[in-house]
């Protein structure tokens, strides 16, 4: 039932994770509270599917992974950008961008 | 090794499977962790705030499962768990995996038997490489009333070396000879197969010697000494594989000949011996000597530019010493014409098959459709708690690739028991160098049919099972007795009307060679088989006088024998199914064209068979040679009904003088070739020694005995021994098992297609009685309370019936139009049978169609006999 929707979803939500890495590597949650910066809505159902999309775009070889320590000494694993994944993100944003674009010049019209 | 790598390879998988899944568990317990800190930092209690993060979360167990099925390994693991089920559910059901695995059995271990021959006989038959690039070459003088196709002389061959560039490699040969040769070797002389060949013909196959070398233009000029190639086995075992082979001498048909090398092994293994072609200085430039000219095309070169290029240098021609014409030069593929035997037998066997496998499917099909409706509460179950219907397909589609896996294992070993009784029916012989066997090619087809047949018998029953996602509620709440609701009754009946016409066009064609063959076995042979047997010998020296000495005292030697009734000769190309020609002609300006046969005075009598008209050839004919006898089709054709006192004129070599025959008797047809063959006008004489040519010299004897006495081969074999010259003796067999032989073919072929055709009909059968008896499983309690409201046992067995002679009915129908146009394929395997024969048509359909509503009628009559109050139970 909802499968369509998530397939309009996952674009976003990509594009949005890597937006949320490009400052530098983070691990889930802190990708999760990120998003929460970022947009009030796209993880406010069901966090835990932010997983099955990190591992997807890990498959994609956009992000790559490793376990590490965080600051309160909790084992963690850690998500970075690849070159892949930026240049996808870049390539995102700028479609992104030329989409609301031109919905804005239709909008003011 | 394959096996133990593939199956480390899977235990790796799933430990590795485990890692990731402690993974993901760990990175997503630090998410909730995390996030119920936060909560409980912003004041929540303890407990609240982990449940607040876990429903923040989802549901941990889906996230950890749709996190595998990204990472991988998840796949696997539900392929794993759903073979495990698939297994379970098959152990559950014993009764119907028997059926569904035998019959998949059945269908892939005859496909795979199938495979093997086809690979045997069509894709490695050749024991050369490159086998497009060789190419049979003939000259064709086309003339205003027939068009003759030659063989091309040594002359051509050569100008075709110098003036073309054409050919990488061309030579004339004989990869077998047409009756065996005397091969003497010191051990022993035998009656063996040789082979011919001129020099660059074995090169064209791209064969050259192990040791030693191949044959030079030298070795084919007449007077040179003669040279001979071994073949690999018989270097083996007539010499020990001795390299110090080369330059020894054998003799041939008493001549001798100098070993100059040994052919690689599996080239033509038949052949034992090649020698080298020698034309007399007069034939070189002949054509038409009737031997192959087989040549390899340079890369890159067509058949089409080549025939061009060859015609435009090719003189004319003139067969028979008429007007020369110009001739065109035609090239055809030596693979087509070497596997031509194979490939319409192949094509027939494939269709029998095919429709095996096809009727193997839908019964597998049925069966599912029957056994799922019986599992739409588990199926609804499954949906309910969120199986999607891909998921229900896909578990389901894993137990069809699990029987279909089981069946093709069962098979497999059917196969690899049987297949040398099978292939022993196919009605060919497969080649020597090929024989049919279980290798990776024929594995690999089986495999692939095996997935074929599990997505062909899976996917129906699969997608319209899957569909109780639609309708859970209703099927949950009528507790699983409301089997029959989302399986249309149509969806049966459909597959017992497909599986009787698919067993109608099989069971046609396996009647009309049944019926073909009896009436090829009822064919008058003109000559009775019964108590005669023939010997095959051949004096070693290959001089007339000793010959005709020798089976002149065999002859009275055998009729001294007690258990000896009568005696006489016939030629050996006769006795192995040929003859020669050599048109006499009849003083009456015709000549006769047909059969002719050198026999002895004693044959006629030795098989029983008596003068029309005239008279037998008799003793005090044999000096002069002059009698003849001709059949009751050359009487007639020929002499108007009168030819005994005519003459006829042997052709003669030129400078000879001419022979001439009196006709002194007239006897009934004889099929000596086999029944197959139509009666033609044949012609019989005596041997004249004094001009014999040697190579038609060898004759067999043709004993009759007396009736009731017991024979010894090895008795006969002794007696021609013990007369004089130094003899070989070749195979002693009775007449009628010669004749045998002769529709050996044939039988194999009814054979097969019968128990193909068998096996079909019982597939047919055990798919229309499961089918039916589904049917009344499914209908027990609305039969209960028909039968509680007074319906009789003949008005249930009625309606159950009812649903299945509409499908069989149907299905006849369409079966005998398939019939109709399928079974001309067997229009060239057939005997004085048409392929549309109506008589066979109406007794398969009568047969078929009876049998089948018999096998619906077994079930029905179970029906009838239901207690209601049981039945109303039911469920």
């Amino acid at each position: 039932m909802t499968r369509t929707n998530s397939d309009q979803l996952h674009g976003t939500l990509d594009m949005l994770v890597l937006k949320a890495l490009e400052a530098g590597p983070l691990h889930g949650y802190a990708v999760a509270v990120r998003l929460e910066a970022l947009s009030h809505d796209v993880l406010s159902v069901e966090e835990g599917s932010l997983y099955p999309a990190l591992y997807r775009m890990e498959r994609r070889e956009w992000l790559s992974s490793t376990w590490s320590v965080t600051d309160t000494g909790r084992r963690a694993r850690f998500y970075r950008l690849t070159r892949t994944g930026r240049s996808q993100l870049e390539a995102e944003t700028a479609s992104w961008a030329r989409l609301t674009g031109a919905v804005a010049s239709v909008l003011k019209a | 090794m394959r096996l133990l790598r593939s199956l480390l390879a899977t235990v790796r998988g799933l430990t590795r499977r485990n890692t990731i899944a402690n993974e993901i568990r760990e990175e997503m317990r630090f998410h909730v962790d995390m996030r119920s800190e936060e909560y409980l930092r912003s004041g929540l209690a303890p407990s609240e705030a982990r449940r607040a993060a876990v429903r923040r979360f989802g549901n941990p167990m889906v996230m950890q499962d749709r996190g595998y099925d990204v990472r991988g390994g998840g796949l696997m693991e539900t392929i794993l768990r759903d073979a495990t089920f698939a297994c379970r559910m098959l152990r559950k059901h014993p009764a119907f995996s028997a059926v569904a695995v035998l019959t998949l059995a059945l269908a892939i271990g005859v496909s795979t038997a199938l495979f093997s021959v086809i690979d045997a006989a069509l894709i490695r038959p050749v024991p050369y490489p490159h086998p497009e690039e060789l190419v049979t070459i003939s000259v064709s003088e086309p003339r205003p009333t027939q068009v003759s196709r030659l063989a091309p002389s040594m002359n051509d061959i050569r100008l075709w070396r110098t003036s073309t560039a054409v050919f990488s490699h061309i030579g004339m040969g004989r990869v077998a000879g047409f009756s065996p040769l005397i091969v003497e070797t010191n051990n022993a002389s035998q009656r063996l197969t040789v082979g011919s060949a001129s020099e660059d013909f074995l090169e064209a196959y791209g064969v050259s010697p192990v040791i030693g070398r191949g044959f030079s233009t030298d070795d084919t000029r007449e007077g040179q000494p003669k040279a001979a190639l071994l073949g690999y086995a018989f270097w083996q075992k007539e010499f020990g594989g001795d390299p110090g082979v080369l330059g020894r001498q054998i003799r041939i048909q008493n001549e001798a000949t100098t070993i100059v090398g040994v052919l690689p092994v599996g080239f033509y293994d038949r052949t034992v011996v090649w020698e080298a072609n020698q034309w007399p200085a007069a034939m070189v430039d002949r054509r038409g000597s009737g031997t192959p000219v087989i040549g390899r095309l340079k890369p890159g070169v067509t058949a089409a530019q080549a025939a061009k290029l060859l015609t435009d240098v090719t003189p004319a021609g003139s067969m028979l010493a008429r007007d020369p014409v110009p001739v065109r030069v035609e090239l055809d593929s030596l693979y087509h014409d070497e596997t031509a035997e194979y490939t319409s037998t192949v094509q027939t066997l494939s269709y029998a098959v095919g429709l095996i496998v096809l009727i193997a499917c839908i019964n597998v099909s049925g069966l599912l459709l029957a056994r799922g409706a019986t599992r739409h509460t588990e199926l609804a179950i499954r949906a309910s708690i969120g199986a999607g219907r891909g998921r229900l397909v896909r578990q389901m589609l894993t137990e069809s690739v699990i029987l279909a896996g089981a069946g093709a294992l069962l098979g497999l070993v059917l196969a690899w028991l049987f297949l040398d009784s099978l292939v022993a029916l196919i009605p060919f012989s497969l080649p020597a160098n090929s024989p049919a066997q279980l290798n990776v090619t024929v594995l690999t087809l089986s495999l692939g049919l095996t997935m074929v047949t599990a997505v062909l018998f899976g996917v129906v029953p699969a997608l319209k099972l899957s569909r109780v996602g639609r309708n859970i509620n209703t099927i949950l709440a009528a507790g699983g007795r409301s089997g029959s609701a989302p399986l249309s009754k149509r969806g049966g009946q459909m597959l017992i009307a497909a599986e009787v016409a698919l067993a109608l066009v099989l069971l046609a064609g396996s009647g009309l060679v049944l019926r073909s063959f009896s009436k090829l076995l009822a064919v008058d042979l003109g000559f009775t088989t019964d108590d005669v047997v023939t010997v095959e010998v051949e004096p070693v020296a290959q001089n007339s006088e000793v010959r005709r000495q020798y089976y002149a005292a065999l002859t009275e030697a055998y009729r001294a024998l007690p258990e000896v009734a009568a005696v006489g000769m016939l030629d050996q190309l006769s006795l192995g199914g040929g003859h020669s020609y050599s048109f006499p002609q009849a003083d009456t300006g015709t000549r006769i064209q047909g059969p002719l046969r050198t026999i002895s005075p004693g044959f006629f009598e030795a098989l029983g068979v008596r003068a029309i008209a005239g008279r037998l050839p008799e003793e005090s004919d044999v000096a002069a040679a002059d009698a003849a006898i001709v059949d009751v089709a050359s009487n007639d054709k020929f002499f108007a009904g009168g030819a005994v006192g005519h003459t006829l004129k042997m052709p003669t070599m030129a400078g000879k003088t001419p022979r001439f025959l009196r006709i002194v008797g007239v006897v009934p047809n004889l099929r000596l070739s086999g029944p197959e063959y139509r009666v033609q006008p044949e012609a019989y004489f005596l041997p004249d020694w004094s001009t014999e040519t040697l190579d038609q010299g060898a004759f067999s004897m043709v004993v009759r005995l007396r009736p009731g006495v017991s024979f010894s081969g090895e008795r006969f074999r002794k007696v021609a021994d013990g007369v004089g010259p130094k003899v070989v003796i070749g195979k002693i067999q009775s007449l009628s098992d010669i004749q045998g032989e002769r529709v050996s073919t044939q039988r194999n072929r009814t054979l097969l297609l019968s128990l193909l055709g068998g096996f079909g009909f019982l597939l047919t059968l055990v798919g229309i009685f499961s089918v039916t008896a589904y049917a009344v499983t499914r209908r027990t309690r609305e039969i209960g309370v028909r039968v509680a409201f007074g319906a009789t046992r003949t008005h249930i067995i009625g309606t159950i019936l009812g649903d299945a002679v509409w499908p069989v009915a149907i299905g006849v129908l369409v079966g005998l139009a398939a019939a109709y146009y399928g079974t001309t394929v067997l229009t060239k395997f057939l005997f004085e049978t048409t392929a549309r024969d109506p008589v066979t048509l109406a007794a398969v359909a009568s047969v078929l169609g009876i049998a089948a509503v018999l096998a619906a009628w077994l079930p029905a009559r179970r029906a009838a006999t239901l207690n209601p109050v049981t039945a109303l139970r039911a469920e």
